[in-house]
């Protein structure tokens, strides 16, 4: 019986194969494939000229045409400033906080974007970079990072989240003799929609905002260390971070936070 | 038969039904194949107009005027800052002189590095625009050393199959020394030579920073498609140029300027 199915089942199949439509329908799944790999490549291009772009803005401080470059519902934070919702509020904060849209004499504020890596979802709807800026400002250098995700509209591609966390910002007088601590809620005006995702503080802190890809060589996750928010005092396993964790702590790990000043 | 059998015959069939099928018509899969073969060769013409661009800072880091010559069109033009413009490999070559001798020498450090690239291949495929930024370290024998950054609106043109550059426009925009920074000192550009004079005269003056000059986009809004040539920018009483599209409020500090003060 078996052997009988299996037979009438090649009987049935073989003239097909001898017609050779196979080779010309994988010719057509090799296109489409090929479709497929081109359009990723076009789409990391893409979102690699969506963030040079917002550079570019940031630096001559372009707000309108920055904020076209988000999604209706986009989310941007930076620094520690916490959470704007929406396209609008993109727009003020940088209004508000940057003065109105248009070159200033006397103003440097190049937020040079670099060292880009950007990724796209296996369904091609949604992307990701990782990348830094270098500023160069009047005020000092500063490096933020960004993990930013990207979406897909219509064939266009937006921000659709901006996360940009610093890493460290200092005047002219460079790193070696004053920090800035990092950006609040309350520090400037606009104040934000929603507290900050992470509280941490920036160099000489240490904090890590978490890889959106693996480890290209052992596909290994990064995983910050999350039992202290992710905000490092020293690098991650080190006995000086560890030993961190019960400096000015309760045993439960947190802080005494509650008490006056002295003076 | 069992039901399983069946089952098994049914899917065999079904295959070979599914190879029987029409396959895509053979001029369809020429037409995309012709397309797909387009779209590889705009990201190849644009990763060949980086590599191009990246050479030439390479090359002029380095004080290689002749192999950085070399990397123009017969009828390339390079102009830098005011100095104006210079056309032909062979006045280009000579115009680079005057940013010391060929090859440099001790004590000469002239990074120009060429980064956050925006290539823009024309759908001929024939010419391409770029968009650079540029932040400079310079250094000349006896000299302190200087900080200086600027934008590469650049055009393209590929020739036999080769790209070359057809015009590389730097935009200084800021340059200062290194101890004392943008915080408290801004240096002006040279303007053409006496020694050496340019082909033609600069095509656009402008100073820069303190002053806010903005050099205009050679791409559309990757979202609006809107032009960025005209973005709002600070004028200049000497040359003449009003504001453009700025608000006509007084500028005063921004809350961000008087906020990152605090720690």
């Amino acid at each position: 019986m078996m052997n009988r199915t299996l037979f009438v089942a090649a009987l049935l199949a073989a003239p097909a194969f001898l017609a050779t439509p196979a080779l010309a329908q994988t010719t057509a799944e090799k296109l489409a494939g090929l479709d497929e790999r081109i359009t990723r490549l076009e789409d990391m291009n893409d979102i690699e000229r969506l963030q040079r772009t917002y550079g570019y803005f940031v630096d001559k401080s372009q707000w309108t045409p920055l904020s076209e470059l988000f999604t209706d519902d986009a989310t941007l934070e930076i620094g520690g400033k916490g959470i704007f919702l929406g396209k609008p509020r993109v727009l003020e904060y940088m209004q508000k906080a940057f003065g109105p849209d248009g070159t200033k004499p006397g103003s440097l504020a190049n937020h040079m974007q670099f060292q880009s890596i950007p990724d796209i979802s296996a369904d091609g709807k949604t992307g990701w970079v990782r990348a830094r800026a270098y500023v160069m400002s009047n005020g000092g250098w500063g490096l933020p990072l960004y993990e930013n995700e990207y979406r897909k509209e219509n064939g266009v591609w937006k921000i659709s989240r901006l996360t940009g966390p610093f890493t460290m910002y200092t005047n002219w007088g460079g790193w070696g003799d004053w920090a800035m601590n990092n950006t609040w809620p309350d520090k400037f005006d606009p104040p934000p929609d929603l507290p900050p995702t992470t509280v941490y503080l920036t160099y000489p802190a240490y904090y890590i905002i978490p890889f959106h890809y693996p480890n290209p060589v052992t596909g290994k996750v990064f995983k910050p260390d999350m039992d202290e928010v992710g905000a490092y005092h020293r690098p991650p396993g080190t006995q000086e971070q560890m030993d961190s964790l019960k400096v000015g702590r309760w045993v439960d790990g947190s802080q005494p936070i509650g008490e006056p000043p002295r003076d | 038969m069992s039901a399983r059998k069946t089952f098994k015959a049914a899917l065999l069939l079904g295959l070979a039904c599914a190879l029987t099928a029409p396959a895509v018509a053979q001029g369809d899969s020429q037409r995309q194949l012709a397309a797909y073969q387009h779209r590889v060769q705009l990201l190849e013409d644009q990763l060949a107009v980086e590599n191009l661009t990246a050479t030439f800072g390479y090359y002029f880091d380095k004080g290689l005027w002749n192999q950085a010559a070399d990397l123009f069109s017969a009828k390339g033009a390079f102009e830098y800052g005011q100095r104006g413009v210079y056309v032909g490999p062979a006045r280009i070559r000579q115009a680079m002189l005057l940013f010391g001798p060929q090859a440099l020498g001790r004590g000469y450090l002239n990074n120009h590095m060429m980064l956050q690239a925006v290539v823009t291949v024309a759908p001929d495929g024939r010419t391409a625009t770029g968009r650079w930024q540029g932040p400079i370290m310079l250094s000349e024998p006896g000299q302190n050393g200087q900080w200086a950054v600027g934008l590469y609106e650049n055009d393209y043109v590929k020739e036999g199959g080769v790209w070359k550059i057809a015009k590389l426009h730097f935009y200084l925009t800021a340059k200062t020394d290194y101890d004392l920074g943008f915080a408290k000192y801004a240096l002006q550009m040279e303007g053409p030579s006496a020694v050496l004079p340019p082909d033609q005269p600069p095509t656009e003056v402008y100073r820069a920073f303190p002053h806010a000059y903005l050099p205009a986009f050679s791409y559309d809004h990757p979202v609006t498609g809107q032009s960025l040539k005209q973005l709002p920018m600070a004028g200049d009483d000497i040359v003449g140029r009003p504001d453009r599209g700025m608000d006509s409020a007084p500028a005063e500090e921004s809350s961000a300027a008087k906020g990152m003060r605090q720690q």
